[in-house]
């Protein structure tokens, strides 16, 4: 995941270019720096987009609400009791990025509930309102009665903007109409906003954003809060649009509405498209082809072709702006890069491999060790035993009843898990089985009765808060984060257990380095655990499918689960894996008092290594007892097992 | 009725076929079973057109299919329940079917096949208008299946279809399956449960890493070393 800054011939480059430019005459580092200023919005739209996988349409707003900040802030001339003070531009570009953070949590706050198309049509209609809310607040008159609180106020310069603003001080750096200081001055920030991000990227809240991108609920039911860490995208990539709004209000000394229409948000998106979301070098790379493109190569070749135009005498060409153009440049431009690199310039390139839910590899695994006592991690062991608590019964369910429309999926269901325990969890398909796991997991709110988990009850709570008391589980038809590495999938689900804020991930302090030194640690221990050591930076999608299904196992593990809900975990396996798995199950019982919650059709493996089994039927709790027993069961029988069963090889109880 | 030549299919630069050759007769039941990532799904998607093969030939009664567009290899009557079902799940059950049925054009046919299909799995008449997406896991394999079978292929394709099934119902399905095949469906089923497959197949064939090591008559199968030691798990 790592990429590097750049060479250090690139920094030298980006030095000297300025330098150059003029010993050339160029006169390209306004172009330039212009550009850069758009290559830092689309780095933070970038963490929405490429990041959180949250499509925002409405960008610009923030790249507005930055501007408008510093101009309102640091502009003389404008008349409300903030103007005419001398704010400092260094102050004003924290102010605008704080203001930008707090509009993203605003913003960000509602559309949390919408994913998808929804969130996008949000956001577009975020990005009209505000160039529309800065073009009417520049003449405002509050009536009530014939008292008049405010009367003809001019909060935003209307259509005719803010001019001029304050240009930065700095003793013995002019930022007048020379473009060289501002130049570095971006440079500068640009710089430790992607030092920043990169950090941001590789700590757990990075691995947090990419795990809500691939899989909402699987990252919710790795402990992974959703709202927090989509709230804490929004704000962040709204911050560095306040640095980026701020310094473009000073460069250019006057801001109007229309520098923030919807067409700025769209060529954002493009930079980030074109260049690969999600990839840091990619978006520059993609912000500077596009604004080069634009500010220089679209006017001089206008130029170019004016004067071939003359010189063959064709009347059309020799009077074209190609500038007018650049729309339809654009647009070309994204439909190539979709039809011929997907993933954008710089996106990995990821390897076709059968669509997501083929479980066929086309490497054959080789077939796989029975898992190892000695291979237990060590501070799993310690963890486990310290947390043994002492009361009988780590999950007490008791009458529990869920309705979807007027289909009862259980109905006053009591199941109970002693401490260490392997319970089955059987019956016909359709039962209910899986909407009990999605009941005590929180993905599905129950319509009555209790859960208690280690003393303490379950209802009401969110799925990332019941991973963090102490209950994992994983799913029946696998849910990891594709697009992640094996090493990220493990990483996730330490998240709860690791403590990193925003300041820690992009400072790292001692503190930071270590816990995630040991997270990594933790995560390679885990994979070597279930067999998967050498695989770290292979991506989840592309393990063979048995591979997958014990990464699962490794990711439900590194949440430190006392109660660990496994979802048909032989489904699709051949006998040799299954035997495998069967083992793995009973050593984390033997070994790490982790009691068990299985649902599993395989009737080997759920009579083999029950304690009791639990048969639920349309939803209701047709039987219980020891597996001899479930076997006898004369309804178990009728409704599940059927008479075949008995034709196969039996396996004794341990 | 179908005849897999030398195939080698390719992704990206992964071999996943290395020169897998396999026939199907009219009338039959054959079933392909190996270990996950043996390149049986794979096979499955390269007959449906899903993957091109780089070399060797796919034809169904004498045509090509190799380079048939997929919706073409459907209408020429081979459908298939793909592993992971791959249900419509905003649609309902009803209309799952409906469009299983698509590339018919006896629509006086479709009734009857409706009422079989809901014969074999009454689970899904009591679902009919529920959304595909709130079934349970077994429930959508039923769904799959019978959707496949609404085309009225002439060659039906089942990948894992006792997936995820409870005891009782694995066995239902075998029997369907042996039912549908009565009816004159020829099948070609992959199976991680070889040992239920063989016995209802007449004949299997073994693949390992993209080749096929072994085939012949399924009862003789089910007695042999490597079908006993490495799929059926006897030791």
């Amino acid at each position: 995941m790592r990429e590097s800054l750049g060479p250090p011939a690139l920094v030298v480059a980006l030095l000297v270019y300025p330098f150059v430019d003029r010993a050339l005459g160029l006169q390209t580092v306004h172009a330039v720096s212009d550009g850069m200023i758009y290559v830092l919005l689309a780095l933070g739209l970038n963490i929405v987009v490429g990041y959180a996988g949250l499509l925002d349409l409405g960008y610009a707003a923030f790249f507005a609400i930055g501007a408008y900040a510093m101009g309102l802030l640091n502009s003389p001339v404008l008349g409300s009791p903030l103007y005419g003070h001398a704010w400092s531009f260094w102050l004003c570009i924290w102010l605008a990025a704080a203001v930008s953070a707090l509009l993203g949590l605003v913003i960000g706050a509602p559309t949390l509930r919408v994913r998808g198309d929804y969130l996008a049509i949000i956001t577009l209609g975020f990005g009209e309102i505000i160039p529309v809310a800065i073009r009417n607040l520049g003449d405002v008159t509050i009536e009530i009665g014939t008292w008049r609180p405010i009367e003809r106020l001019n909060l935003t310069g209307g259509e005719n903007g803010v001019n001029p603003v304050g240009r930065p001080v700095l003793p013995g750096v002019p930022f007048e109409t020379d473009p060289v200081p501002w130049y570095f001055l971006i440079l500068v920030v640009g710089a430790l906003s992607l030092w920043a991000m990169s950090r941001l990227r590789d700590s757990r809240l990075g691995r947090a954003w990419m795990a809500i991108r691939e899989d909402e609920t699987a990252a919710d039911c790795t402990g992974v809060n959703p709202v927090s860490t989509k709230l804490l995208a929004f704000a962040l990539g709204a911050s560095f649009s306040g640095f980026a709004g701020s310094i473009y209000a000073a460069k250019l000394q006057a801001i109007t509405p229309g520098a923030f229409e919807f067409q700025v948000s769209i060529m954002l998106l493009c930079m980030v498209v074109l260049g690969g979301a999600g990839s840091l070098k990619g978006v520059i790379l993609g912000g500077m082809l596009i604004t080069v493109f634009d500010r220089i190569v679209l006017s001089q070749s206008t130029f170019l072709v004016r004067s071939i135009g003359r010189t063959v005498g064709v009347p059309a060409l020799a009077a074209i702006d190609l500038t007018l153009w650049r729309w339809f440049f654009f647009g070309l431009g994204l439909v190539l890069v979709m039809l011929l690199r997907p993933q954008g310039l710089a996106g990995r390139r990821v390897q076709p491999v059968a669509a997501d839910a083929e479980g066929d590899q086309p490497l054959a695994p080789e077939p796989s060790s029975l898992p190892r006592v000695e291979a237990i991690p060590m501070w799993l062991r310690e963890r486990m035993t310290r947390a043994a608590a002492q009361e009988e019964a780590i999950l007490d369910v008791r009458g529990v009843s869920k309705a979807f429309g007027g289909v009862v999926a259980l109905n006053a269901v009591d199941l109970v898990v002693p401490r260490g325990a392997i319970i089955g969890l059987i019956g016909p398909n359709g039962a209910g089985k899986t909407t009990f796991f999605n009941v005590v997991t929180g993905l599905a709110r129950t319509d009555g009765g209790r859960i208690t988990f280690a003393g303490g009850s379950l209802i009401g709570l969110r799925p990332n808060a019941i991973v963090a008391r102490g209950i994992a589980r994983t799913f029946q038809s696998i849910r990891l984060f594709p697009y992640m590495s094996v090493l990220d999938n493990v990483l996730v689900g330490e998240h709860c257990r690791l403590a990193a804020t925003v300041a820690g991930a992009v400072l790292r302090p001692p503190a930071v380095i270590a816990e995630e030194r040991r997270a990594r640690e933790r995560a390679r221990g885990l994979l070597a655990f279930v067999g998967l050591s050498g695989k770290d930076d292979d991506l989840a999608r592309n393990l063979p499918y048995g591979d997958q299904r014990r990464l699962e196992i490794a990711r439900a593990l590194a949440t430190e689960p006392r109660l660990l809900l496994l979802d048909e975990p032989t489904a699709g396996m051949n006998p040799r894996e299954t035997e495998t798995l069967t083992d793995l199950i009973g050593l984390l019982r033997r070994e790490l008092t982790l009691s068990i919650l299985l649902i599993e059709h395989d009737m080997e493996v759920v009579m083999g290594i029950s304690d009791r089994i639990t048969v639920l039927d349309y939803g209701t709790r047709i039987a219980e007892g020891t597996p001899a027993e479930i076997q006898r069961h004369p309804r178990v029988i009728e409704a599940y097992l059927g008479t075949g069963y008995e034709r196969e090889p039996a396996v004794p109880s341990p | 009725m179908l005849e897999l030549a030398d195939v080698h299919t390719y992704y990206g630069s992964i071999r996943a076929l290395r020169g897998l050759s396999l026939s199907v007769e009219r009338g039959e039941i054959v079933t392909l079973i190996g270990a996950n990532g043996a390149g049986k799904t794979t096979t499955l998607r390269t007959i449906l057109g899903l993957v091109r093969p780089r070399h060797g030939t796919v034809s169904f009664n004498g045509a090509r299919l190799d380079a048939l567009s997929t919706d073409r290899i459907v209408r020429l009557g081979i459908a298939q329940s793909p592993e992971g079902r791959h249900i419509f799940p905003r649609m309902s059950v009803l209309e799952n079917l409906e469009l299983g049925a698509f590339v018919r054009s006896d629509r006086d046919g479709i009734a009857p096949d409706l009422e079989r299909v809901f014969a074999l799995f009454p689970r899904l008449r009591e679902r009919v208008s529920q959304k595909g997406g709130t079934l349970s896991g077994g429930e959508q394999q039923m769904l799959a299946i019978s959707r496949a079978l609404m085309a009225r292929p002439g060659l039906l394709l089942l990948d894992e279809p006792s997936m995820g099934l409870s005891p009782i119902l694995v066995e239902t399905i075998f029997r369907i399956i042996q039912d549908i095949n009565r009816q004159g469906t020829t099948i070609l089923l992959v199976e991680q449960n070889a040992r239920m497959a063989l016995r209802v197949a007449h004949r299997g064939y073994v693949i390992q890493t993209g080749r096929i090591v072994l085939h012949d008559a399924a009862a003789t199968l089910l007695r042999s070393d490597l079908v006993r030691k490495t799929y059926l798990g006897e030791k």
